[in-house]
Parts: structure tokens; C-alpha cells; sequence
């Protein structure tokens, strides 16, 4: 298995997270997270022989998390002329040293989990944990639902960073799972990003709470 | 008598150099926008007007007003000479001498603080405060940049650490040095050095009052400043020590006018940030040199 | 010699107390006399190399005297000798009998009991008398403190002084009763043997840390210091503290460690530095000021005490001994600038008679002594070459990025403490920027600021000595460095074997044994033979050779440094002058109307990096808006309060009076039902 190559990927996707948390310009947020879905589709043609399979599989995410999910959340932005994060709940900066500071102690704690011997030069497992923590942080803390929906999108590259992990054992199944999940998702959220513009006039979730008639 | 023509060519290097730089950058924006822009030798020119003219003291300044340019510019020569150039060399090496540069360049701005605070304005009191509260985030990420250098050449000695080959995280590193150049050299997006604007000043502002051959010494420091920031980037990120003297020296020189340029376009190319997104760029610029330096340290373990 | 020297010492301090409340010029030449003598001491057991030891058959508390002068303890008997020879000088115009007729003669008194008490402390074997030199010292400081007890702020600085003295105390207690229990007698000596003893070091460490001030229990640091009279601030600031340094170091020396240790005290040290300063740039009393940049300046004795003790729990490393040597050296030269910034601020609040900082501005013009005097020590705080502050901080700077460079788990610690300490640094920069900004540049923003006079010869004639030392310190670093490699020799003696080949690098220094002296060393009895077993030891000064530590090429170049400044300065100045000056108002870019109430004052300099702290600070924030078409006057007040007093510490003792008022009623005293 070519570690160097599959860490320098990872290591551009952890990066990628940083400059998620970092922005508040939602479509540098979208562009961090389609890029991020291109460079997980590559890595299974990295990790496995090229099959047709495994190739069709990188080309369907690559679509998907790299051109088709990014754009309707384009054209959800312009629907709703919103493009700044304004007042997160969590700070930039702030989250922008919890994202650094989970990814630290991601790599340093990942040697106290048992992993395969053939997984643990690798940087995947950190790269998994620090990418469920970024989306979980994009979440929590960002109050437009653009925002979340890309936390979201986020923490979904980082439970198909672990699911490479299984590559060898399970190949297709888990990316299909997973690719399926994420695409009726989004959906679903495309449709409720709508409703919510349509009944309260603005996008901030906050005013959720003030649900009547 | 080697050890003079040395003293000779690193002091050259250095003092008739540096004022070079600004002007390419201002020839970059020029030609971004369209125009002729000055002369690249203006800051020659500029200095030696400079030089000649009377100065002004404002009655509320302490002699040490006119004296402490002197002090910030031998500080920043200081450095310079601690700062190895390629072939070179540096003019003077010991363990531990790049927290020596770090700190002569905080002495740099305590001297220009120090004395912008003489004037008892408060233009000049808004631009040390930004100035000196920027520089706790940005000295932040130039120790964890010399950190990444440390445990990637295993020394604290410049002339050992900017030597060795290009590690994986040369590519952060070069980020995170890039920002901070511009952070401490006052470059946009930090603060506009064409900017008539007094409120929006960091560096011009801490300088408003001064006038003759001290103003010349500031700038010229300034320019110095710029050199020695742009030499480090060049030589932490790219492989100097295992070419031959006289590629070296092309690489470098090659690398110094590159980053240069690199400078001139960002200034062109982007607008001011807003003040309170300053310290989210410099946390950003130090969470790169700290990310350089946990791929530094892992690259040694594996 | 070392023993007729320290005895004359204490011999001419007890002398100097009996006589100061009524011959103050007779006080002055027995102190100074003392402050020679101990400075002698101290130096010919650092030029030995060995200590000294002196038992008596007179029995104190039923204890024999035992008292031990080596390395470590030779370090802060010179500290206490020179700032408080300075402070006694100081005092002459700055406590003078005329201004002061009823205090100055009880400062004299209390004065000569402080320094000898303390000496009593750095010396004291045995650990009854430790306790009571300790105690001694502790009430001293009170009554020192309090010298002005007219006023409600300073005896309340005073009675929180003694509370939170008192309750290290008891944890000093606790420490030497068990310590006693479990060696079976109150000797003090090396003990490294017994494993069981190392959880003890947590008492010693609780204990010692409040009196040094370190982050969360440095509560009553900041209205001790900056209620007392100038000169006791400084031997406070620069001495007493110490003197909590002195004893995690020397116990942490003597006693086992437990692993946590290093971890512990590093991640303290770095705590106290980067928040004590954040403090510290947020105030707007100077001397408060300062009270808080010894916060910071112990958060990095700390680091790199810390750093010390990680190494030996990691494998005993070189490095370790390297942080060591630049904490002991910090010591020093905190003690020196502190001292003289307190002299400085004393001569500021003599002249003036205001500490605030946004009522002055403009001093250097009456004050031009005291303005480039504090400059200096400014320069010096901040850690900037070519003064001393940049020598110390440098070595721990070594010690740590050698920790980095192992790659062991201590480089963890390591790490963010080198981050923190840069940090701490640059907000240090920021905040002695402010404080002479503030105080000497600039106009003056009110009447007594300008009518500020120069401090007279008694006053100038100690901070220029101190500012000599500095310089000294600076310049001349590695004539000071026999003294601090016979102090880390001292601090953690070893048998000779593992440490001689430490110089070869770290696996040989670990593969040839953790520090484990064998033979005698396990029993305490046999103390006075292991004290000259350490004197022939080729200590680990072997391990920090010249090209480990060159701090005699960094001594040149900060020499070097100095001349060229100079020299610049002059061309420069002769340059202007050639063609004539031209005066006039502040241009300021052609601003028509300046007034001195524009200049930036305290709080604003410091609101853009005291904002990233507020979630520390807490600032409590008073705000009345002019309102209407005929506004009255509009008020923003801003109060940095000490949190972990004000927030944490009394609403929690508030809670407790108030569940121990609740159960009060159960004890009405009535005995009939």
C-alpha cells in the first residue's frame, strides 16, 4: 500500500478542513467541501487495483460529492441570496483552534486504538476522527443552514474515510451504502433548506424556535 | 583578509539589496493596474533625498526620538547577519542563534513602538497598538516554524537548519512563512502601504512624525526587513545545501525575486482585511507552521 | 571561610536590626556590610565548587542547628544580599524619617529581619527551623507590607498577604510533619532512594507555589505588591517570591519524583506566563502592572524548572540541566530588572503621587533618570537582546528545543511550553510598551504629572547599581555561569558514574543508569557523607560543555551588539544635528488641534490584545452615554479584577458563610430543649 501518496491526499483533506472552519464565505465552504468529496473519490483507485468497479465507484463519487451536491447547494445559495456566515455561535477563530486541536490529538492519540498493523502508518484513522470532529464543529456552531447542511456534508467524507479502512474486506458495498445515503440526504435537506426560506423569510436557524402559527 | 571581502559582499548584499525589493513591488502593482508605476530604484532615490534634509522634532519628543531609528535599524542589521545567504553562509553562527534573530527583530519593534509613542498622538498610539498586539500571534507561528526547522535538521543553528532537503512539510511551512512575511513586513492584506487613510494605518501610522535621515534609516530598515524575511522563506522550503555555490546562489536569487513578485500580486490582487479578521490569517499562518511541525516530527518517527 | 563569612552576615543583620529604629546611618553600613558578606559566602562556595555545612550542638525546639550553604542555596543568598543591600539604600530618601517619622524606623527593623530570616530560610538543614525561619519570614513580609497602615487598601493587602502566607503554610506543615514521620527525623538532606516519598513533594509543591505566586494561587500577589511601599514591593517581587522557587527547587532536588512531576509544573509555568501578562497588560495601576509581570516572569522560572524535572523522569537528559541553569539565571535577573523597575516606580509615584498610568504622560522631560532607567529595565523584562532578560530566557529556550529534538513524550511538553513562552514574550513587549509610554512620552494628561521632579541621589544611586548588574548579566553572561553549573550540581546529586558520560549524549547518559545513588545516600543519617561525596563528583557541569551552551559567543555578540547600537545612536544624533532642528508640534499628519486628553491612555493600548484574554479578565465594564440635547458628563469605566479571587475564590467562600450561617442555627446554645 502506497502510504506516502494516500497520507499526502489525507493530509490536503485535513488541511481542507481547517479552511472550512476558517471561512465564513459560504461558497469557499462548498468549494472546501467538494474538493474535499474529489480527493476521497481518488483514494480508492489508490488503495485498489483499478477494477472497472472500484473505477466506477470513484467516478460516481467524484460526481456526486464533487460537482452535482456542490451545485445544488450553489443554486440554493443564489435562490436565497445568502453567501456569509455572519454570527456563528462557535467563533472563527475559536473553532478554527478546537478543528486544529481535535486533529492534534487525533494524531496523537491513534496509537492507543487497535488497529490492523497494515493501517497503522497510515494516516486514515486521524484523518477519519478529525474530519468527523470539523463536521461535527460545522454543525453545532454555524447558524445558516447552508452551513450545516456542508457540517453535514463534512462529517459524511469522514465516515467514508473510515469505511476505507474496509476497502480490502467489503470493497463496493460500502461505498455504495454510503454514496446512496448521502445523495437522499442531501435531497431531503434541498427540500427543507426550501421550506424553511419559504415560511420565515431567512435561512438563520435560530428563528426554529419560534415555530407557530 | 577572506574573512573582510566576506564582510565586504554580506554587508553589500544586504545595505544596497534591499532597496530594491520595494520597488519591484510597486513595478508588480503597476503593472497589474495598467501603469508605469516608478522607477524600481525609487527607494535609492528616496533615501538619498532623505539623507539630506533637516529633520522636524515635535516638542513633545525626547532626544531619544531622533536616536531610536538607529537602534531599530542596527537591530534588523543584526539579523541580517545572523541570517545565512545560500553559498554564503551566515556572517555569524552559533547554537541558538535563530532565537537571537527572533528576538533582534522584536527589539526592532519595541524601538519603533518606543518611539512612535513619543509623538503624543493618537494616530501613532493606534498604529503600535495593532502593531505590537499582531505581533504576539504572528511570533507565535515563527517560533513553531523554527520548531519545524529544529526537529527537521535536529539543531538550532540557522546556518544547519536552512540547509537540508525538502521535507513534507515544506509546502506549510512556505504557507504559514508567507503569511507571517506579510503580517510583519506590513504588506496587504494586513496593512496597504499606498493608504492615505490615518484610521486604517498600522505600520505608516507608527512612523507618521519622522522626517530625515532617521525616516531614512526606517525605511531602509523596513527594506532590510523584507529581504531577510524573504531569504528565510526561500532557504526553509527549498533545498539550498545540496547545490553546488553557484547554483545556490542563482536558486536564491531566483527564489528572493519570486516571492517578491509573489508579494507585488497578492498586493494587487486582494483588498485590506478588515481588522477583526486579522488574527483569524495569523492563528491560520500558526496552525500551519504547528501542522509543519507534527509532519516534520512524524516524518523523523517513521 | 564560607562559614566565618556567612556568620558575620547574620552576625551584622542582627545587628542592623537592633540598632534601626534609632542610628539609621549606622542600620545602612551594618546592612551593606551584611550584603558584602554574604555575597562573599555565596561566591567562594560557588568557587569551590563544594558546599558548606555546619552543625552545633545547640539545640532550637530540640532540634541541633544545621545549617548548609551549596550551589543552590549560594544563588539566592546573593539575590537577597544585592536587592535588599539596594532596597535599604533606596529607602533612605524614598522612607525617609522625614516624610514617614513613625514607619521608617519599624521598615528599618522589619527590613533586617526580612533578609535575615530569608537567608535563615535558604540555609536552614533541618526541617523545624526551615518552618520557623519560615514562618519568621512570612510575618516580616506582612509587617513590611503594611508600613503605611493608615490607608484601608494596604491593610488589606496586608491581612490577604498573611491569609494566603498562612495557608501555604499549613501545606508546608503537612509536608515536613510527614517528611519527618516517614525519614524518621527532621534532618533535610538527599533522600532519592525511598519512592514512597514522592507523593509528599505535591504538599511541597502546593505550598511553595503560593508563596511563589504561580498562576491560580497567586491571588494576593497583585494588591500586596502594589499596596506596599516601593522598595518592599521590590525586594517582594525580586526576592521573596524566590524564595518559593527556592524551595520547589531544592526539594525537588532532594526528594523523589513522582511522574506527573514535570508535567505539572511546566504546564503551571506556562499557564502563569502567558495569563499573568495578559494580566498585566490589562492594568492600569503600574505598579499592578509589575506585580503581575512577576506572575509572568515566575510562570518562566517555572518552564523551566519543569523542563528540569521532566528530564530526570525521562532518563535524566542534558538538557534538563540546561532548563535548570536558565531558570536559576532568571531568577537573578528578575530579581535585578523587577527590582529596578520598582525603584523606577517608586521614584514616578514619590514625584507624582498617583499610580495611575492615564493620569500621567510627559515625565521624561523633569524625570529623564528615572525615564531611561526604566526604559533599561523595560528593555531587560521584555527579554530583548542585548540586555539580560534575552540571556535566561534564551538558555530555557536551548533546554526546551533539545527536549523537541529528543522526540521522547517530554517533547510534548515541550512544545506548547516554547509557543507559550514566545507568546509571553511578545505580550510582554506590548505591555512594557504601554507602561512607558504611558508614564514618560507623550504630554501629560494631568497637573501632578506636570509637575514631576527628579528622584534625589539616594534613590538614583541603587537603580543605577541595578542597572549595572543587568548589564553585567548581559554582557558578561559566562563569568556568571561556574555559579549556575555549581548550583545544578547541587540541585540533584548523583553518583559520579552516569553522569560523566552524559556529555556523550542521551542513550549513554540513560543506558549508564538513572540518577540512583548508592551506598549511604538512602539514609538521612548519613547525609554529611554524601555532601562530600557531591563535592567530588564531576558534576553535569561536564555535560554542558562550550559548544552545548556558547554563552560566551552570546556574551560577545550582545557586547558586540551594544557598541554598535551605540555607536549608530551617536552618528545619527551628530548627523541631525549638522543641519539645524527645526521644533515645532506634533505634525501628526497635519492634525490642527492636538490635546494631551487624545493620546491613547492605558486601556485603550492595551484593549485590542487584553480582548482576546477577556474571557480571563472578566473586565467589568461601567458605561453612562450622553444622552439628550444637553448631555451630562458620559463615564467608560473599565476594571480588571483579580478573577481568580474576585470570580472564583469569593463567591465560593461567599457559599461556604453562607451553607455555615445555615447550619449555625443548629448551635443556638440554649441548653434546655
Amino acid at each position: 500500500m502506497n502510504h506516502s501518496n494516500l497520507n499526502l491526499l489525507i493530509g490536503l483533506a485535513m488541511g481542507l478542513n481547517l479552511l472550512a472552519l476558517g471561512t465564513s464565505r459560504l461558497p469557499a465552504l462548498i468549494r472546501a467541501m467538494s474538493v474535499q468529496g474529489v480527493i476521497l473519490g481518488v483514494m480508492p483507485i489508490l488503495m485498489e487495483r483499478p477494477d472497472w468497479r472500484v473505477l466506477l465507484v470513484a467516478v460516481a463519487t467524484i460526481g456526486g460529492k464533487g460537482l452535482l451536491i456542490p451545485g445544488l447547494l450553489r443554486r440554493a445559495m443564489r435562490t436565497v441570496q445568502i453567501d456569509r456566515e455572519l454570527e456563528p455561535l462557535i467563533g472563527f477563530v475559536p473553532s478554527l483552534l478546537l478543528g486544529a486541536g481535535g486533529t492534534i490529538a487525533a494524531l496523537a492519540l491513534t496509537h492507543l486504538l487497535p488497529l490492523l498493523p497494515e493501517h497503522a502508518g497510515s494516516l486514515l484513522v486521524p484523518g477519519a476522527l478529525a474530519t468527523v470532529l470539523t463536521g461535527f464543529i460545522l454543525l453545532i456552531g454555524r447558524t445558516k443552514a447552508i452551513s450545516q447542511v456542508c457540517g453535514y456534508l463534512i462529517l459524511e467524507n469522514g465516515i467514508y474515510l473510515f469505511g476505507l479502512l474496509l476497502i480490502k474486506a467489503m470493497p463496493l458495498l460500502v461505498e455504495a451504502g454510503v454514496l446512496l445515503d448521502l445523495t437522499v440526504g442531501v435531497f431531503i435537506l434541498g427540500i427543507i433548506v426550501d421550506r424553511i426560506q419559504r415560511a420565515f423569510d431567512s435561512l438563520d436557524t435560530r428563528k426554529l424556535t419560534a415555530l407557530h402559527e | 583578509m577572506n574573512s573582510i571581502l566576506d564582510l565586504i559582499l554580506r554587508l553589500d548584499c544586504w545595505l544596497l539589496l534591499a532597496p530594491l525589493l520595494p520597488g519591484i513591488i510597486n513595478k508588480v502593482k503597476a503593472w497589474v493596474a495598467g501603469r508605469r508605476g516608478p522607477p524600481v530604484l525609487q527607494l535609492y532615490y528616496d533615501l538619498a533625498r532623505l539623507w539630506q534634509k533637516r529633520v522636524v522634532l515635535s516638542t513633545l519628543a525626547s532626544p531619544a526620538f531622533v536616536v531610536l531609528p538607529a537602534v531599530t535599524w542596527v537591530a534588523v542589521l543584526g539579523a541580517a547577519m545572523l541570517m545565512p545567504l545560500g553559498p554564503l553562509g551566515a556572517g555569524l553562527t552559533f547554537r541558538g542563534d535563530a532565537l537571537l534573530l527572533l528576538y533582534l527583530l522584536a527589539l526592532a519593534r519595541f524601538g519603533t513602538a518606543w518611539a512612535a509613542m513619543e509623538t503624543g498622538s493618537a494616530f501613532e498610539g493606534m498604529g503600535t497598538v495593532r502593531e505590537v498586539s499582531y505581533a504576539v500571534l504572528a511570533e507565535a507561528a515563527m517560533i513553531a516554524a523554527v520548531l519545524s526547522l529544529s526537529v527537521q535538521s535536529g539543531s538550532i543553528s540557522l546556518a544547519v537548519m536552512l540547509g537540508p532537503a525538502l521535507g513534507a512539510s515544506a509546502v506549510l511551512l512556505a504557507a504559514g512563512l508567507f503569511i507571517v512575511l506579510l503580517a510583519e513586513n506590513c504588506r496587504v492584506p494586513f496593512d496597504d502601504p499606498n493608504t492615505h487613510l490615518e484610521l486604517t494605518m498600522i505600520h505608516e501610522a507608527m512612523i507618521l512624525d519622522h522626517s530625515g535621515p532617521p525616516l531614512a534609516a526606517i525605511l531602509h530598515g523596513a527594506a532590510m526587513k523584507l529581504l531577510l524575511f524573504t531569504v528565510l522563506l526561500v532557504q526553509a522550503v527549498l533545498p539550498m545545501g545540496q547545490l553546488k555555490p553557484w547554483a545556490a546562489a542563482v536558486v536564491l536569487a531566483g527564489g528572493v525575486l519570486g516571492v517578491t513578485v509573489a508579494v507585488g500580486l497578492v498586493e494587487s490582487l486582494l483588498a485590506r482585511f478588515a481588522f477583526r479578521r486579522v488574527p483569524l490569517l495569523l492563528t491560520t499562518a500558526f496552525l500551519l507552521c504547528l501542522f509543519a511541525l507534527l509532519v516534520a516530527w512524524k516524518g523523523g518517527l517513521s | 571561610m564560607t562559614g566565618l563569612l556567612l556568620g558575620s552576615a547574620l552576625f551584622l543583620l542582627g545587628l542592623a536590626l537592633a540598632v534601626g529604629a534609632w542610628w539609621s546611618r549606622l542600620w545602612l553600613g551594618l546592612t551593606l556590610a551584611a550584603a558584602v558578606a554574604a555575597v562573599a559566602a555565596a561566591v567562594a562556595v560557588f568557587a569551590a565548587g563544594a558546599g558548606w555545612e555546619w552543625r552545633s550542638d545547640f539545640l532550637l525546639g530540640g532540634e541541633a542547628l544545621h545549617l548548609r550553604l551549596d550551589g543552590v542555596s549560594g544563588l539566592f543568598v546573593v539575590l537577597a544580599a544585592v536587592v535588599g543591600g539596594a532596597g535599604a539604600v533606596y529607602s533612605r530618601e524614598y522612607w525617609s524619617d522625614q516624610r514617614y517619622p513613625a514607619s521608617a524606623p519599624r521598615g528599618r527593623v522589619w527590613w533586617s529581619a526580612l533578609m535575615l530570616s530569608m537567608l535563615l530560610v535558604v540555609t536552614a538543614s533541618n526541617g523545624l527551623h526551615f518552618l520557623m525561619a519560615w514562618e519568621a519570614f512570612a510575618i516580616c513580609g506582612y509587617f513590611l507590607i503594611t508600613l503605611e497602615a493608615k490607608k484601608p487598601a494596604v491593610r488589606a493587602a496586608g491581612w490577604l498577604y498573611l491569609a494566603a502566607s498562612h495557608a501555604g503554610t499549613v501545606c508546608l506543615f503537612a509536608f515536613f510533619a510527614a517528611l519527618a514521620a516517614k525519614t524518621g527525623g527532621w534532618e533535610l538532606g538527599p533522600v532519592a532512594g525511598d519512592a514512597s516519598l514522592a507523593p509528599l513533594l505535591w504538599l511541597a509543591l502546593a505550598g511553595f507555589a503560593m508563596k511563589a505566586g504561580i498562576f491560580p494561587l497567586h491571588i494576593w500577589l497583585p494588591s500586596a505588591h502594589a499596596n506596599a511601599p516601593s522598595h518592599v514591593s521590590a525586594i517582594m517581587s525580586g526576592v521573596a517570591i524566590k524564595m518559593g522557587v527556592y524551595g520547589i527547587v531544592r526539594f525537588s532536588g532532594w526528594l523523589p519524583l513522582p511522574v506527573a512531576a514535570g508535567w505539572v509544573v511546566i504546564g503551571l509555568g506556562g499557564a502563569s506566563a502567558l495569563l499573568g501578562i495578559a494580566f498585566a497588560l490589562a492594568q492600569n495601576d503600574f505598579k499592578r502592572l509589575l506585580a503581575y509581570c512577576s506572575v509572568e516572569n515566575i510562570g518562566i522560572i517555572m518552564i523551566g524548572v519543569g523542563g528540569a524535572l521532566l528530564a530526570r523522569s525521562h532518563g535524566d537528559a542534558p538538557w534538563g540541566r540546561l532548563a535548570l541553569a536558565g531558570a536559576l539565571l532568571h531568577v537573578w535577573n528578575h530579581g535585578a530588572f523587577k527590582a529596578l523597575l520598582f525603584f523606577a516606580a517608586g521614584s514616578v509615584l514619590h514625584a507624582t503621587g498617583t499610580r495611575e498610568m492615564s493620569r500621567l504622560g510627559g515625565l521624561w522631560r523633569r524625570m529623564p533618570w528615572t525615564a531611561g532607567l526604566f526604559a533599561l529595565g523595560a528593555v531587560a523584562v521584555a527579554g530583548l537582546p542585548p540586555l539580560n532578560g534575552f540571556v535566561s530566557e534564551w538558555l530555557i529556550y536551548l533546554g526546551l528545543f533539545d527536549a523537541v529534538a529528543g522526540k521522547q513524550a517530554s517533547a510534548w511538553a515541550a512544545m506548547p511550553a516554547a509557543i507559550l513562552l514566545a507568546m509571553a514574550g511578545a505580550l510582554a513587549l506590548a505591555t512594557f510598551a504601554k507602561a512607558g509610554a504611558m508614564m514618560f512620552l507623550g504630554a501629560a494628561r494631568t497637573k501632578p504629572a506636570a509637575n514631576g521632579h527628579e528622584c534625589g541621589g539616594w534613590m538614583r544611586g541603587p537603580m543605577l547599581a541595578l542597572a549595572g548588574v543587568c548589564l553585567g548579566l548581559a554582557l558578561a553572561p559566562v563569568l556568571v555561569w561556574p555559579a549556575l553549573a555549581s548550583a545544578a550540581s547541587a540541585w540533584h546529586p548523583v553518583s559520579s558514574g552516569s553522569l560523566s558520560d552524559c556529555g556523550k549524549g542521551d542513550d549513554e547518559g540513560r543506558r549508564a543508569g538513572c540518577p540512583r545513588p548508592s551506598g549511604p545516600g538512602s539514609q538521612p543519617d548519613a547525609v554529611v557523607g554524601l555532601a562530600s561525596r557531591e563535592a567530588n563528583s564531576t558534576g553535569p557541569a561536564a555535560c554542558l560543555t562550550k559548544d552545548a551552551v556558547p554563552l560566551a559567543t552570546l556574551g560577545w555578540v550582545q557586547l558586540g551588539f551594544a557598541v554598535l547600537i551605540t555607536a549608530a545612536a551617536t552618528l545619527l544624533w551628530r548627523k541631525v544635528r549638522a543641519n539645524p532642528l527645526r521644533r515645532g508640534p506634533t505634525w501628526d499628519c497635519g492634525y490642527a488641534a492636538p490635546t494631551a486628553r487624545m493620546q491613547y491612555s492605558s486601556g485603550s493600548f492595551a484593549g485590542l490584545a487584553a480582548g482576546w484574554f477577556s474571557w480571563v479578565l472578566q473586565p467589568a465594564r461601567t458605561l453612562r452615554r450622553p444622552r439628550g440635547y444637553f448631555p451630562a458628563a458620559a463615564i467608560r469605566l473599565e476594571r480588571v479584577p483579580e478573577t481568580m479571587l474576585e470570580r472564583v475564590l469569593q463567591p465560593a467562600a461567599a457559599r461556604v458563610m453562607q451553607v455555615s450561617t445555615a447550619v449555625r442555627r443548629l448551635q443556638h446554645g440554649r441548653l434546655s430543649a
